[in-house]
């Protein structure tokens, strides 16, 4: 099976380096970017299968870079990341309208993270098959 | 709760309206009180008046007969034929025939001497040359006296007519039986406590009164100030004390004055009826007055009571939303520096492999260290997702759950800091607690805290004993310390949300109300026994979900 490849964008650069790190000993061909614009960038050079985007709302970076992502890379998946508690989170469903596959709370244990990963990325082979 | 306000307000609302209501009723009451005493007064007066004028007409008329019957006498009638023997007699009898009003009868010489005479005194031998009446009649030929006592030494007065001129001039003189005049005088009382009497130009009584005095005394009136012609009334006390209305009025012809006099209506009567009824209307109009501000003030106490209740909860409600919002910016705040905490050790711990563990003596240490950093994060994600409500995703997640075994799960994580603290745990778990249905998670959550608190509050060499007993198809829990307990006065905010009594710092006042809230939701009930004693004992009643 082909490894999955990740991109991982998150501005807390502790947190983004240890993910990345802690999903490539899992066998899950991870990078990370700290912004929505590098995302943006990385994208434009590489193929990439899921996205984990940190929404860090209420700014509008992340948000952004949903659209821009699903806009420009519609067969990617992105999985948001947020640090709301599930009540704002819920309530709003930004990320469910701007066609984010699924949302995690931050923090969030490392399988779960996988776990979703993968059924974004079985969803992606879905479409594509 | 203060009703000093109303207090305040209630003395002065009934102080306005008994003012404004019994001012009125008292001034009406006088007002009616005055108006019939004076009216009463004035009435006594008029009929003292009326009395007056009609008596002394009667009494003159009285005397003007008794005087003409003398001089008819005296004109009809020759000196020789009185003076016979008996005639004067039968001439007495026929005056007093119809009514009796003569006493006696005498004729009287130009020298002073009796004539004739019949009468119960014995006058025959006596002179009354030097007489008042004597020298009066003869001047003015018809007379008559004042009250006297004369030789008979009884008070009386005398109706006498002169015949003829010196020397053969003679006097017909009559004595007026003083009964009868006083009788008559006396028909003028009014009452009971009346009189009529007359006295004369020098304040001498004339007929006796019937209270105090006697004929021939003073009567302590002055007759010189009271004009002539019309009746005057006075009000006047007597001699004896007594207060009267006195009506005055001149017999011109005798120089008499007629008094008669009533004593001054009691007021007793009047005064006692206005008394009673401002006495009765104030009474009720007090009672009425009271009684419905007290029913007011208890209406404005009850509805303050009501808002204050009211603005209590309100308060309490926009406290917890203010702090539930800051509370969930906090969250926020945290779950980042959580996230990275948590991936940070969780790269240690994939990156330990067994050679690092046993290249150093503290290897264990190290990778236990790890995993419990990473159960603590677990923990406060925990908390921090379930801060604020509970979204769709955190609905409960139903499993078979074994009580037991959530509990020295529990344990586990915080053996380590217990021994460290020096806390002694016993777990006192009844064996074949059966499988339940709940929210493993969550319990596991209520269950840590329970412990977490029970930890903080002993110090060390404390105890804390965790218990485990089936209740009917679930199970009890009770987490008990040694500690100084819950204080009283805590007892019923300690589930409240940020309630604690620990420092700043050491604890967010969340872990009790979340987990109360875990447990309502599940379906069973947290709670703090009063008296579980000697610290504090917290019961856990799972209940097996429902289908």
């Amino acid at each position: 099976m082909d490894e999955i490849r990740v991109l991982v964008v998150d501005d807390e650069t502790d947190f983004l380096r240890s993910v990345v790190k802690r999903l490539n000993l899992r066998k899950i061909q991870a990078d990370g970017v700290e912004s929505g614009e590098a995302a943006m960038e990385y994208l434009a050079g590489r193929g990439v299968d899921v996205v984990v985007l940190d929404i860090k709302m209420p700014g509008r970076d992340g948000l952004w870079a949903l659209d821009e992502i699903r806009k420009k890379y519609p067969g990617v998946e992105v999985i948001v990341l947020t640090g709301h508690t599930a009540v704002e989170v819920d309530a709003d469903r930004a990320w469910s309208r701007r066609g984010a596959f699924d949302c995690l709370i931050k923090p969030v244990r490392i399988e779960a993270l996988i776990e979703k990963i993968r059924a974004a990325y079985e969803k992606q082979r879905g479409v594509k098959a | 709760m203060t009703d000093k306000p109303y207090i305040r307000l209630s003395k002065r609302m009934a102080v306005t309206v008994l003012l404004a209501s019994l001012v009125p009723l008292y001034v009406f009451g006088m007002a009616i009180y005055w108006y019939l005493t004076n009216a009463q007064e004035e009435q006594q007066k008029e009929s003292l008046r009326n009395l007056a004028v009609n008596q002394a007409k009667a009494i003159g008329l009285y005397l003007a007969e008794r005087t003409s019957l003398v001089e008819v006498l005296v004109e009809s009638a020759s000196l020789e034929q009185l003076s016979r023997e008996g005639e004067l007699e039968k001439v007495l009898n026929l005056l007093n025939q119809r009514a009796k009003s003569f006493l006696d009868l005498g004729i009287i010489g130009a020298n002073g001497y009796h004539v004739a005479y019949v009468g119960p005194y014995h006058l025959e031998r006596l002179n009354y040359s030097e007489s008042t009446w004597f020298l009066k009649t003869k001047v003015h030929g018809v007379y008559v006296s004042d009250v006297f006592l004369g030789y008979r030494g009884v008070p009386h007065f005398v109706v006498a007519v002169r015949k003829g001129h010196n020397p053969d001039s003679w006097i017909l003189r009559a004595t007026i039986d003083s009964d009868v005049f006083t009788q008559l005088v006396r028909s003028a009382q009014l009452s009971a406590r009346g009189d009529a009497y007359i006295i004369n130009q020098f304040g001498l009584y004339q007929t006796p009164p019937r209270f105090a005095g006697q004929i021939l005394e003073p009567a302590g009136i002055q007759p010189q100030d009271l004009p002539v012609g019309r009746v005057t009334v006075r009000d006047r006390v007597t001699p004896d004390g007594r207060r009267v209305f006195s009506a005055f009025y001149w017999l011109e012809k005798e120089g008499w004055l007629l008094v008669v006099e009533e004593e001054r209506a009691s007021h007793g009567v009047a005064a006692g009826v206005v008394v009673a009824i401002l006495a009765l209307g104030s009474a009720i109009i007090s009672g009425a007055v009271l009684f419905l501000l007290r029913l007011m003030i208890r209406q404005f106490e009850a509805q303050e009571r009501r808002r204050a209740a009211l603005d209590a909860q309100l308060a309490h409600s926009a406290r917890l939303v203010s702090l539930g919002r800051m509370a969930a910016g906090v969250a926020h705040e945290i779950n980042n520096p959580l996230a990275a905490i948590g991936e940070l050790a969780g790269l240690v711990e994939d990156l330990m492999d067994e050679e690092l563990v046993k290249a150093s003596p503290n290897g264990e240490l190290f990778r236990d260290n790890i995993i419990k950093i990473q159960q603590h994060v677990d923990r406060a994600r925990g908390v921090t997702h379930r801060l604020l409500g509970f979204a769709r995703r955190m609905e409960p997640h139903w499993d078979m759950v074994d009580i037991n075994q959530v509990l020295k799960e529990t344990y586990s994580f915080l053996e380590k800091e217990a021994m460290f603290r020096g806390v002694q745990v016993t777990l006192d778990l009844e064996a074949g607690l059966s499988l339940m249905k709940s929210d493993q998670a969550q319990l596991q959550q209520v269950f840590l805290n329970l412990l977490d608190n029970a930890l903080d509050a002993v110090k060390s060499g404390g105890h804390v004993t965790i218990r485990s007993r089936r209740n009917g198809d679930g199970a009890r829990v009770t987490f008990a310390d040694d500690g100084p307990g819950v204080p009283p006065d805590c007892r019923d905010r300690i589930f409240d949300p940020f309630f604690t009594t620990k420092a700043p710092g050491e604890g967010s006042g969340l872990g009790l109300s979340i987990s109360y809230s875990i447990m309502q939701k599940l379906g069973g009930d947290l709670r703090l026994l009063p008296d579980g004693g000697p610290g504090a004992v917290f019961e856990v009643n799972v209940s097996p979900a429902g289908e």
